[in-house]
Protein backbone atom coordinates (compact mmCIF):
# COMPACT_ATOMS: atom_id res chain seq x y z
CA UNK A 1 0.00 0.00 0.00
CA UNK A 2 3.03 2.57 1.22
CA UNK A 3 4.38 1.52 -1.90
CA UNK A 4 1.86 2.18 -4.57
CA UNK A 5 1.29 5.47 -3.02
CA UNK A 6 4.64 6.73 -2.74
CA UNK A 7 4.85 5.80 -6.35
CA UNK A 8 2.31 8.15 -7.04
CA UNK A 9 3.76 10.85 -4.98
CA UNK A 10 6.75 10.33 -7.58
CA UNK A 11 5.12 9.76 -10.74
CA UNK A 12 6.43 12.21 -13.66
CA UNK A 13 3.55 14.21 -12.82
CA UNK A 14 3.03 14.67 -9.31
CA UNK A 15 6.91 15.29 -9.48
CA UNK A 16 6.55 18.26 -12.37
CA UNK A 17 3.54 19.58 -10.21
CA UNK A 18 5.22 19.73 -7.13
CA UNK A 19 8.71 20.75 -8.33
CA UNK A 20 8.70 22.78 -11.49
CA UNK A 21 9.44 26.93 -10.80
CA UNK A 22 6.37 27.87 -12.82
CA UNK A 23 3.61 29.25 -11.10
CA UNK A 24 1.36 27.56 -13.27
CA UNK A 25 2.05 24.55 -12.15
CA UNK A 26 1.23 23.67 -8.18
CA UNK A 27 0.37 27.77 -7.19
CA UNK A 28 -2.08 27.39 -10.05
CA UNK A 29 -3.47 23.80 -8.96
CA UNK A 30 -4.31 25.68 -5.73
CA UNK A 31 -5.70 28.40 -6.56
CA UNK A 32 -8.25 26.66 -8.30
CA UNK A 33 -8.99 24.75 -5.64
CA UNK A 34 -9.85 27.86 -3.73
CA UNK A 35 -11.93 29.00 -6.97
CA UNK A 36 -13.86 26.17 -6.48
CA UNK A 37 -14.19 26.62 -2.84
CA UNK A 38 -16.01 30.22 -3.21
CA UNK A 39 -18.32 29.35 -6.08
CA UNK A 40 -19.19 26.08 -4.07
CA UNK A 41 -19.69 26.86 -0.44
CA UNK A 42 -20.88 30.48 -1.35
CA UNK A 43 -23.40 30.18 -3.59
CA UNK A 44 -25.10 27.30 -2.04
CA UNK A 45 -24.51 29.74 1.26
CA UNK A 46 -26.42 32.02 -0.48
CA UNK A 47 -29.21 29.47 -0.84
CA UNK A 48 -28.91 28.37 2.52
CA UNK A 49 -28.57 31.42 4.08
CA UNK A 50 -31.89 32.83 2.73
CA UNK A 51 -33.68 29.39 3.61
CA UNK A 52 -32.52 30.02 7.48
CA UNK A 53 -34.39 33.62 6.16
CA UNK A 54 -31.72 35.92 5.90
CA UNK A 55 -33.04 38.51 3.30
CA UNK A 56 -36.51 36.66 2.83
CA UNK A 57 -37.71 39.57 -0.14
CA UNK A 58 -34.94 37.27 -1.88
CA UNK A 59 -37.72 34.81 -3.70
CA UNK A 60 -35.86 31.94 -3.86
CA UNK A 61 -36.85 29.90 -7.06
CA UNK A 62 -34.13 31.67 -9.53
CA UNK A 63 -31.81 30.85 -6.71
CA UNK A 64 -31.71 27.45 -8.56
CA UNK A 65 -29.95 28.85 -11.18
CA UNK A 66 -26.65 29.02 -9.17
CA UNK A 67 -26.76 25.30 -9.11
CA UNK A 68 -24.37 24.55 -12.56
CA UNK A 69 -21.88 26.64 -11.01
CA UNK A 70 -21.56 25.39 -7.85
CA UNK A 71 -21.49 22.38 -9.59
CA UNK A 72 -18.84 23.46 -11.50
CA UNK A 73 -17.10 24.81 -8.38
CA UNK A 74 -17.58 21.37 -6.81
CA UNK A 75 -16.42 19.28 -10.22
CA UNK A 76 -13.18 21.85 -10.02
CA UNK A 77 -12.17 20.71 -6.85
CA UNK A 78 -12.91 17.51 -7.13
CA UNK A 79 -10.32 17.47 -9.95
CA UNK A 80 -7.74 19.44 -8.25
CA UNK A 81 -7.99 17.76 -5.21
CA UNK A 82 -7.01 14.37 -7.01
CA UNK A 83 -3.86 15.99 -7.74
CA UNK A 84 -3.46 18.08 -4.61
CA UNK A 85 -3.64 14.00 -3.25
CA UNK A 86 -1.86 12.98 -5.45
CA UNK A 87 1.16 15.32 -4.84
CA UNK A 88 1.10 14.14 -1.10
CA UNK A 89 -0.57 11.09 -1.27
CA UNK A 90 1.20 9.40 1.71
CA UNK A 91 1.09 12.31 3.99
CA UNK A 92 -2.33 12.79 3.22
CA UNK A 93 -4.07 9.75 3.37
CA UNK A 94 -2.55 9.23 6.78
CA UNK A 95 -3.41 11.75 8.35
CA UNK A 96 -6.93 11.44 10.01
CA UNK A 97 -7.95 14.95 9.55
CA UNK A 98 -8.02 14.38 5.80
CA UNK A 99 -10.76 11.99 6.16
CA UNK A 100 -12.67 13.91 8.58
CA UNK A 101 -12.32 16.91 5.59
CA UNK A 102 -13.90 13.99 2.83
CA UNK A 103 -16.43 13.22 5.41
CA UNK A 104 -17.33 16.41 5.94
CA UNK A 105 -18.25 17.11 2.20
CA UNK A 106 -19.54 14.00 1.58
CA UNK A 107 -22.46 15.27 4.12
CA UNK A 108 -22.00 18.57 3.26
CA UNK A 109 -23.27 17.26 -0.06
CA UNK A 110 -26.04 15.10 0.91
CA UNK A 111 -27.14 18.37 2.83
CA UNK A 112 -27.43 20.19 -0.34
CA UNK A 113 -29.25 17.54 -2.03
CA UNK A 114 -31.92 17.74 0.66
CA UNK A 115 -31.65 20.86 0.31
CA UNK A 116 -32.54 21.64 -3.23
CA UNK A 117 -35.02 18.93 -2.57
CA UNK A 118 -36.87 20.75 -0.04
CA UNK A 119 -36.56 24.38 -1.61
CA UNK A 120 -36.78 23.94 -5.43
CA UNK A 121 -38.41 20.44 -5.81
CA UNK A 122 -41.88 19.41 -4.76
CA UNK A 123 -41.62 19.45 -1.46
CA UNK A 124 -40.58 23.28 -1.28
CA UNK A 125 -43.45 25.78 -2.21
CA UNK A 126 -41.25 27.60 -5.09
CA UNK A 127 -44.15 30.09 -5.65
CA UNK A 128 -44.19 31.62 -1.94
CA UNK A 129 -40.88 30.74 -1.78
CA UNK A 130 -42.14 29.10 1.52
CA UNK A 131 -39.64 26.30 2.89
CA UNK A 132 -40.43 23.34 5.52
CA UNK A 133 -38.79 23.31 8.18
CA UNK A 134 -36.91 20.92 7.03
CA UNK A 135 -35.48 22.61 4.67
CA UNK A 136 -34.02 24.61 7.23
CA UNK A 137 -32.15 22.06 9.24
CA UNK A 138 -30.65 20.64 5.98
CA UNK A 139 -29.55 24.24 5.29
CA UNK A 140 -28.36 24.58 9.05
CA UNK A 141 -26.28 21.45 8.56
CA UNK A 142 -25.21 22.31 5.23
CA UNK A 143 -23.51 25.19 6.63
CA UNK A 144 -22.05 23.40 9.26
CA UNK A 145 -20.19 20.42 7.26
CA UNK A 146 -19.11 23.10 5.00
CA UNK A 147 -17.02 24.78 8.00
CA UNK A 148 -15.83 21.50 9.16
CA UNK A 149 -14.46 20.81 5.70
CA UNK A 150 -13.14 24.07 4.66
CA UNK A 151 -11.54 24.39 8.67
CA UNK A 152 -10.48 20.74 8.25
CA UNK A 153 -8.92 21.83 4.92
CA UNK A 154 -7.03 24.38 6.03
CA UNK A 155 -5.81 22.32 8.82
CA UNK A 156 -3.97 19.18 7.38
CA UNK A 157 -0.77 21.33 6.47
CA UNK A 158 -0.14 21.54 10.25
CA UNK A 159 0.80 18.83 13.44
CA UNK A 160 -1.86 17.26 14.98
CA UNK A 161 -1.46 19.61 18.47
CA UNK A 162 -1.42 22.66 16.22
CA UNK A 163 -4.76 21.18 14.72
CA UNK A 164 -6.69 20.81 17.85
CA UNK A 165 -5.85 24.00 19.18
CA UNK A 166 -6.67 25.80 16.04
CA UNK A 167 -9.88 23.73 15.56
CA UNK A 168 -11.02 24.30 18.89
CA UNK A 169 -10.13 28.35 18.79
CA UNK A 170 -12.02 28.67 15.61
CA UNK A 171 -15.22 27.03 16.68
CA UNK A 172 -15.09 29.20 20.21
CA UNK A 173 -14.61 31.93 17.52
CA UNK A 174 -17.55 31.45 14.95
CA UNK A 175 -20.21 31.04 18.05
CA UNK A 176 -19.19 33.94 19.51
CA UNK A 177 -20.16 36.24 16.08
CA UNK A 178 -23.26 33.49 16.14
CA UNK A 179 -24.24 34.80 19.22
CA UNK A 180 -22.96 38.29 18.65
CA UNK A 181 -25.12 38.31 15.58
CA UNK A 182 -28.54 37.18 17.28
CA UNK A 183 -28.12 39.69 20.27
CA UNK A 184 -27.46 42.32 17.48
CA UNK A 185 -30.74 41.34 15.80
CA UNK A 186 -32.35 41.06 18.78
CA UNK A 187 -31.52 44.44 20.11
CA UNK A 188 -32.46 46.08 16.83
CA UNK A 189 -35.32 44.11 16.39
CA UNK A 190 -36.84 46.07 19.68
CA UNK A 191 -35.30 48.87 18.30
CA UNK A 192 -37.23 48.78 15.11
CA UNK A 193 -40.70 47.26 16.81
CA UNK A 194 -40.18 50.50 18.72
CA UNK A 195 -39.42 53.19 16.31
CA UNK A 196 -42.80 51.68 14.48
CA UNK A 197 -44.73 51.97 17.90
CA UNK A 198 -43.78 55.67 18.20
CA UNK A 199 -44.15 56.69 14.31
CA UNK A 200 -47.90 55.00 14.75
CA UNK A 201 -48.76 56.54 17.81
CA UNK A 202 -47.14 60.17 16.35
CA UNK A 203 -49.75 59.93 13.96
CA UNK A 204 -52.60 59.80 15.71
CA UNK A 205 -55.61 57.12 16.45
CA UNK A 206 -58.30 57.78 13.98
CA UNK A 207 -57.22 60.92 12.70
CA UNK A 208 -56.36 60.94 9.03
CA UNK A 209 -53.09 62.51 7.59
CA UNK A 210 -53.10 64.97 5.34
CA UNK A 211 -52.54 64.38 1.76
CA UNK A 212 -52.67 60.83 1.35
CA UNK B 1 9.76 56.47 4.30
CA UNK B 2 11.59 52.99 4.52
CA UNK B 3 12.30 53.91 8.23
CA UNK B 4 8.57 55.13 8.48
CA UNK B 5 7.05 51.54 6.76
CA UNK B 6 9.36 49.86 8.59
CA UNK B 7 8.49 51.14 12.01
CA UNK B 8 4.36 51.02 11.32
CA UNK B 9 4.47 47.95 9.18
CA UNK B 10 5.20 45.85 12.35
CA UNK B 11 2.71 45.44 15.16
CA UNK B 12 4.60 43.79 17.79
CA UNK B 13 0.93 43.07 20.25
CA UNK B 14 0.87 40.74 16.89
CA UNK B 15 4.28 39.31 15.92
CA UNK B 16 3.74 38.27 19.79
CA UNK B 17 0.31 36.87 19.80
CA UNK B 18 1.61 34.93 16.12
CA UNK B 19 4.55 33.80 18.44
CA UNK B 20 3.35 32.32 21.67
CA UNK B 21 0.26 30.42 19.79
CA UNK B 22 1.37 28.23 18.01
CA UNK B 23 -2.56 27.91 16.72
CA UNK B 24 -2.50 31.46 15.67
CA UNK B 25 -1.42 31.13 12.09
CA UNK B 26 -3.89 28.21 11.25
CA UNK B 27 -6.88 30.36 12.94
CA UNK B 28 -6.22 33.21 10.64
CA UNK B 29 -6.21 31.06 7.43
CA UNK B 30 -9.23 29.63 8.26
CA UNK B 31 -10.99 32.91 8.82
CA UNK B 32 -9.00 34.12 5.95
CA UNK B 33 -10.83 31.21 3.62
CA UNK B 34 -14.40 31.96 5.76
CA UNK B 35 -13.81 35.30 4.46
CA UNK B 36 -12.87 34.64 0.86
CA UNK B 37 -16.25 32.43 0.77
CA UNK B 38 -18.37 35.33 2.07
CA UNK B 39 -16.89 37.94 -0.01
CA UNK B 40 -18.04 35.32 -3.18
CA UNK B 41 -21.42 34.27 -1.98
CA UNK B 42 -22.13 38.08 -1.16
CA UNK B 43 -20.72 40.23 -3.85
CA UNK B 44 -20.05 37.23 -6.21
CA UNK B 45 -24.06 36.54 -6.20
CA UNK B 46 -24.71 40.29 -6.65
CA UNK B 47 -22.20 40.83 -9.21
CA UNK B 48 -23.70 37.41 -11.23
CA UNK B 49 -27.21 38.63 -10.96
CA UNK B 50 -25.77 41.98 -12.68
CA UNK B 51 -24.19 39.96 -15.32
CA UNK B 52 -27.95 38.19 -15.82
CA UNK B 53 -27.14 34.96 -14.15
CA UNK B 54 -30.18 34.30 -12.34
CA UNK B 55 -31.94 37.11 -13.73
CA UNK B 56 -35.17 36.33 -11.96
CA UNK B 57 -33.88 37.81 -8.62
CA UNK B 58 -34.86 41.65 -8.39
CA UNK B 59 -31.95 43.88 -7.75
CA UNK B 60 -32.93 45.17 -4.52
CA UNK B 61 -33.09 42.29 -2.90
CA UNK B 62 -29.90 40.56 -3.64
CA UNK B 63 -28.46 43.94 -2.61
CA UNK B 64 -28.84 42.54 0.78
CA UNK B 65 -26.29 40.05 0.66
CA UNK B 66 -23.96 42.84 0.33
CA UNK B 67 -23.15 43.41 4.07
CA UNK B 68 -22.32 39.86 4.12
CA UNK B 69 -19.49 40.54 1.21
CA UNK B 70 -18.36 43.21 3.25
CA UNK B 71 -18.11 41.32 6.32
CA UNK B 72 -16.55 38.64 4.49
CA UNK B 73 -13.91 41.50 3.33
CA UNK B 74 -12.84 42.54 6.71
CA UNK B 75 -12.20 39.58 8.06
CA UNK B 76 -9.90 38.93 5.24
CA UNK B 77 -8.50 42.29 5.70
CA UNK B 78 -7.82 41.88 9.79
CA UNK B 79 -6.59 38.24 9.34
CA UNK B 80 -4.53 40.00 6.33
CA UNK B 81 -2.93 41.90 8.48
CA UNK B 82 -2.36 39.81 11.13
CA UNK B 83 0.00 37.91 8.52
CA UNK B 84 1.92 40.99 7.11
CA UNK B 85 2.82 42.94 10.95
CA UNK B 86 3.24 39.53 12.46
CA UNK B 87 4.97 37.98 9.88
CA UNK B 88 8.15 37.90 11.35
CA UNK B 89 6.71 35.21 13.79
CA UNK B 90 6.48 32.77 10.85
CA UNK B 91 9.59 33.28 9.09
CA UNK B 92 12.36 35.77 9.85
CA UNK B 93 11.57 38.30 7.43
CA UNK B 94 10.68 41.84 7.90
CA UNK B 95 7.11 43.14 6.64
CA UNK B 96 8.59 46.21 4.87
CA UNK B 97 10.79 43.69 2.80
CA UNK B 98 8.05 41.09 2.04
CA UNK B 99 5.89 43.86 0.52
CA UNK B 100 8.69 45.65 -1.33
CA UNK B 101 10.33 42.12 -2.88
CA UNK B 102 6.99 39.80 -3.05
CA UNK B 103 5.54 39.97 -6.89
CA UNK B 104 2.25 38.21 -6.11
CA UNK B 105 1.89 40.39 -3.05
CA UNK B 106 2.13 43.46 -4.64
CA UNK B 107 -0.35 42.57 -7.52
CA UNK B 108 -2.81 41.18 -4.81
CA UNK B 109 -2.28 45.08 -3.57
CA UNK B 110 -2.93 46.36 -7.00
CA UNK B 111 -5.99 43.98 -7.66
CA UNK B 112 -7.54 45.10 -4.57
CA UNK B 113 -7.06 48.71 -5.06
CA UNK B 114 -8.65 48.45 -8.43
CA UNK B 115 -11.40 46.30 -7.11
CA UNK B 116 -12.04 49.32 -4.85
CA UNK B 117 -11.63 52.14 -7.56
CA UNK B 118 -14.26 49.48 -9.30
CA UNK B 119 -16.55 50.25 -6.59
CA UNK B 120 -16.33 53.68 -7.01
CA UNK B 121 -17.11 53.53 -10.20
CA UNK B 122 -20.26 51.52 -10.01
CA UNK B 123 -21.25 54.47 -7.56
CA UNK B 124 -19.63 57.56 -9.83
CA UNK B 125 -21.34 56.42 -12.90
CA UNK B 126 -24.64 56.24 -12.06
CA UNK B 127 -24.66 52.80 -12.10
CA UNK B 128 -25.37 51.69 -8.44
CA UNK B 129 -28.63 53.77 -9.26
CA UNK B 130 -29.45 52.43 -12.24
CA UNK B 131 -29.48 49.10 -11.25
CA UNK B 132 -31.53 50.19 -7.60
CA UNK B 133 -34.75 49.15 -8.42
CA UNK B 134 -34.16 46.69 -11.21
CA UNK B 135 -36.94 44.26 -10.87
CA UNK B 136 -36.52 40.59 -11.69
CA UNK B 137 -36.36 39.48 -15.17
CA UNK B 138 -34.69 42.69 -16.31
CA UNK B 139 -31.57 43.51 -17.86
CA UNK B 140 -28.60 45.36 -15.96
CA UNK B 141 -27.69 48.65 -18.68
CA UNK B 142 -23.98 47.43 -20.64
CA UNK B 143 -22.16 49.48 -18.45
CA UNK B 144 -23.33 47.84 -15.31
CA UNK B 145 -22.69 44.41 -16.67
CA UNK B 146 -18.71 45.54 -17.10
CA UNK B 147 -18.45 46.78 -13.97
CA UNK B 148 -20.04 43.80 -12.13
CA UNK B 149 -17.51 41.63 -14.37
CA UNK B 150 -14.49 43.77 -13.68
CA UNK B 151 -15.56 43.09 -9.74
CA UNK B 152 -15.77 39.35 -10.70
CA UNK B 153 -12.23 39.31 -12.43
CA UNK B 154 -10.29 41.31 -10.02
CA UNK B 155 -12.02 39.52 -6.56
CA UNK B 156 -11.00 36.25 -8.23
CA UNK B 157 -7.11 37.38 -9.69
CA UNK B 158 -6.89 38.99 -5.63
CA UNK B 159 -7.66 35.05 -4.58
CA UNK B 160 -5.06 34.07 -7.04
CA UNK B 161 -2.32 35.78 -6.17
CA UNK B 162 -2.84 35.59 -2.51
CA UNK B 163 -2.51 31.74 -3.21
CA UNK B 164 0.97 32.93 -5.43
CA UNK B 165 2.75 34.94 -2.46
CA UNK B 166 4.62 31.67 -1.03
CA UNK B 167 6.24 31.67 -4.49
CA UNK B 168 7.33 35.28 -4.61
CA UNK B 169 9.08 34.96 -0.77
Amino acid sequence: MWQFLESIENSGFSTFVRETPSVLAYPTVLALHTFGMAFLVGLSGVIAVRVLGVAPALPLPPLARFFPLIMAGFWVNAATGVILTALAAQSMLSNPDFYIKLGAIGAALVCLGQLRHHAFGKAGNGATGAVPSKGRVWAGAMLTFWGIAVLAGRLTAYESDVRRQAAVAVVIAVLVLLAVRMLALRVGGAFNNRATFSARTASGPGIPTANH
Amino acid sequence: MESFLRYWLVWPAVEHFNASHSWAWAFAETFHFFGIILLIGGVGAFDLRILGVAKGLPVAAVRRLLPWGVFGFSLCVATGLQFVTGFRANLPMHPYVVITTDIWLQWKLLFILLAGLNLAAFYATGMSRAVENLPAGTDAPALAKVIAGASLFLWLGVIYFGRLIPEGL
